[in-house]
């Protein structure tokens, strides 16, 4: 018996026979014409190879086309779409497949770089040269896919098909199934977020992937739901916009809170002299003003230097900080939180 | 580990194509295209040598120039209609934009101009090429510091380079060190430098946020060996402490690296944390107040509420009596 056929030569023979059949392929013609499906040893071994290579290719990129022929009734054949085929034309220089190389070591999760690693073996066929690794020497970035819902959620948002997973709420702790229209994908400060609509509550919702528990499934056919208006995805998106930009008055107390002087800006429009009370704080303190987006992001930062600052203005923040403080003074009262 | 085997056909797909718009290339060179061995470069070679449509009679298969190998040089002579770069897979595409975003996001203040201009035409070309798949994900992540900082520090990655910087720790304390950078570490969350610090002899890591000056200085940054994962936060040692916490402090556990969580049935939770620096964990408290049902050992709640009283009666010439308590 000649030895078995490496995997990696059968899949490339497979796809050199989808290319350059006239036509289709049948399942039958594959089995006995395309080398390495002999070493099947029964009729449900070479389906599953079939099958599984299949899903193989389509995974990696490869159209392979369904084709049904009328004249054969239900025996479906296959071939590879030429015009889906190719990557559109493109060059890239060393130093940019440098960068993409930088790119395969974002990723944390080991499912997304290699993802990533097969997107950069592709494009180095494109390269104008081998990759320049020195440009972005001692940078690391790194994303966190928080979890293995990052993958399937992908595929179902280009295919548009309905997924279903299991969703702990953190505003009420409620673990529920929940089946989603999936839309877009949001990377931000704190992990990953998936918009789209909740079928059960037929409006749109936020899903933090690392709150999704087990596995996504797929669930029905592909293009199952209309895709969302350009206002439906803005409003769902509207809440994980940064909000605008403004300053914050605060007095620091002398040589302290360095991290917030270090990025101290230009005074707003508020006159702090006449804040009620400010003045007899500003005695022993400095004025320094910072810039934020996210007002309960600032009272978070904030919070930590207790006595060292106090906010003048907005009121907004102001409340907030004040907010966190009386809630903290009482972490030594037992039975003094509220459990809601 | 064996090579997995899509791994090995997309880089042999990838090898056809580089070859159908390149005449001769020697195996050295193919080799470093494509990031692999020369052995490697040889195997695939005779794979693809060997395969072709179906018959594999001499002219089905995919086809070198003989002679040429002979000398070390791969010459395509025969494609089997291989000839064009295969597109990328949904996922791929997805993964790698997604990357690059979040490259650019978080790395533009550490870039100059040329490094910046390479990552934001890697990311035009890749987002081209990826079509309809790009609009799947939205990257809108902060910068890994500021300008300033953000500039120095790259700079002296760029050139190997020492650093001095003035840092602000998790207490407020604030000191002035010497340091070889090693890596600026970008994260959705927040940054982080890695050093050796001069003054404690050892690898630290420094939050970016919390760099509040930096200077390059003339010396050349030394190598000190230290490990490729090296900044992967591992808590040494520590105070043991437990967080009884509601549902809506679920963040902390997505944030923080904790020992162990532990779900309960009324949807809150327990989670065990090593706290080496107590003023990041007074800070945390006070941040998830709404969120603390308990905390274990006690005193550390104490410490924490005294901590947030200290902090209201400074409030006070602002907040008249009696308001809002």
């Amino acid at each position: 018996m000649a030895p078995a056929i490496d995997p990696a030569e059968r899949l490339l023979d497979l796809v050199i026979a989808l290319v350059n059949t006239s036509g289709r392929m049948t399942k039958q013609q594959v089995r006995s014409s395309v080398a390495g499906y002999q070493d099947a040893v029964s009729d449900e071994a070479f389906e599953r190879m079939f099958e599984r290579d299949k899903d193989t290719l389509r995974e990696l990129g490869v159209p392979v086309l369904t084709v049904t022929d009328a004249r054969h009734g239900d025996d479906v054949g296959y071939r590879i779409d030429p015009d889906a085929y190719a990557l559109p034309a493109v060059q890239l220089t060393p130093a940019e497949l440098g960068v993409l190389s930088l790119a395969v070591q974002v990723w944390q999760d080991a499912t997304l770089r290699a993802d990533t690693s097969r997107a950069l073996t592709k494009l180095r066929a494109v390269g104008e040269g081998p990759s320049a690794t020195d440009l972005l020497a001692g940078l690391a970035p790194r994303v966190r896919a928080d979890g293995s819902a990052f993958g399937p959620l992908v595929e179902a948002v280009q295919e548009r098909r309905l997924v279903r997973f299991t969703y702990r709420a953190a505003s009420s702790g409620e673990v529920r199934d929940r089946t989603v229209e999936p839309w877009r994908l949001l990377a931000r400060r704190g992990g990953w977020v998936l918009v789209g609509r909740d079928r059960d509550r037929g409006a749109a919702r936020s899903f933090r992937l690392g709150r999704i528990q087990g596995a996504v499934r797929a669930v029905g056919a592909p293009a199952a739901f209309a895709p969302p208006t350009d206002a439906e995805l803005a409003d769902a998106m509207a809440a994980w916009a940064p909000g605008p930009e403004r300053v914050a008055t605060l007095a620091v107390l002398p040589d302290r809170a360095a991290a917030l002087r270090a990025r101290a800006t230009a005074p707003g429009d508020v006159d702090a002299a006449a804040i009620p009370g400010a003045p007899q704080l500003l005695a022993g303190r400095d004025l320094v003003h910072v810039r934020y987006r996210s007002t309960w992001e600032l009272a978070e930062e904030l919070v930590g230097y207790g006595a060292a600052v106090v906010v003048l203005d907005p009121p907004g923040v102001r409340d907030a900080v004040l907010d966190l403080l009386r809630t903290a003074a009482r972490l030594d009262v037992p039975q003094a939180v509220d459990h809601g | 580990m064996a090579e997995r085997a899509p791994d090995r056909l997309l880089r042999m797909l990838g090898m056809v194509a580089y070859l159908e718009s390149h005449d001769a290339v020697a195996v050295d060179d193919l080799a470093a295209q494509f990031g692999v061995t020369p052995d490697q470069v040889l195997a695939d070679i005779d794979t693809l040598w060997v395969t072709g449509t179906p018959g594999y009679l001499p002219y089905d298969l995919i086809d070198f120039d003989a002679t040429a190998y002979e000398r070390g040089v791969v010459r395509l002579v025969e494609s089997r209609g291989l000839a064009r770069p295969l597109r990328l897979g949904g996922r791929e595409a997805v993964a790698l934009v997604a990357a690059l975003r979040s490259m650019a996001a978080s790395l533009a203040p550490a870039l100059d101009d040329e490094r910046a201009a390479v990552l934001r035409s890697a990311l035009a070309k890749v987002t081209a090429a990826a079509g309809d798949a790009a609009a799947a994900v939205d990257v809108q992540l902060p910068a890994a510091a500021t300008p300033q900082v953000g500039a120095v520090v790259g700079d002296a990655l760029a050139r190997g380079r020492r650093l001095r910087i003035r840092y602000v720790d998790a207490g407020d304390r604030t000191s002035e060190r010497e340091v070889d950078p090693i890596r600026l570490v970008s994260q959705d969350e927040r940054s982080y430098l890695l050093a050796w610090c001069r003054a404690s002899d050892g690898e630290r890591l420094f939050r970016v946020d919390r760099v509040v000056a930096a200077e390059v200085l003339d010396a050349p940054a030394e190598e000190h060996g230290v490990p490729e994962r090296a900044e992967v936060f591992t808590p040494a040692g520590g105070e043991p402490v437990t967080l009884h916490l509601a549902s809506q402090g679920r963040w902390i556990v997505e944030t923080t690296p904790a020992e162990a969580v532990r779900d309960l049935p009324d949807g809150s939770f327990e989670v065990d944390l090593q706290v080496v620096q107590p003023a990041w964990l007074r800070h945390l408290l006070l941040q998830a107040a709404h969120a603390v049902v308990d905390v274990r050992p006690p005193e550390v709640a104490h410490d924490a509420a005294a901590f947030a009283r200290r902090a209201l009666a400074a409030y006070a010439p602002l907040v008249p009596a009696g308001e809002g308590s």
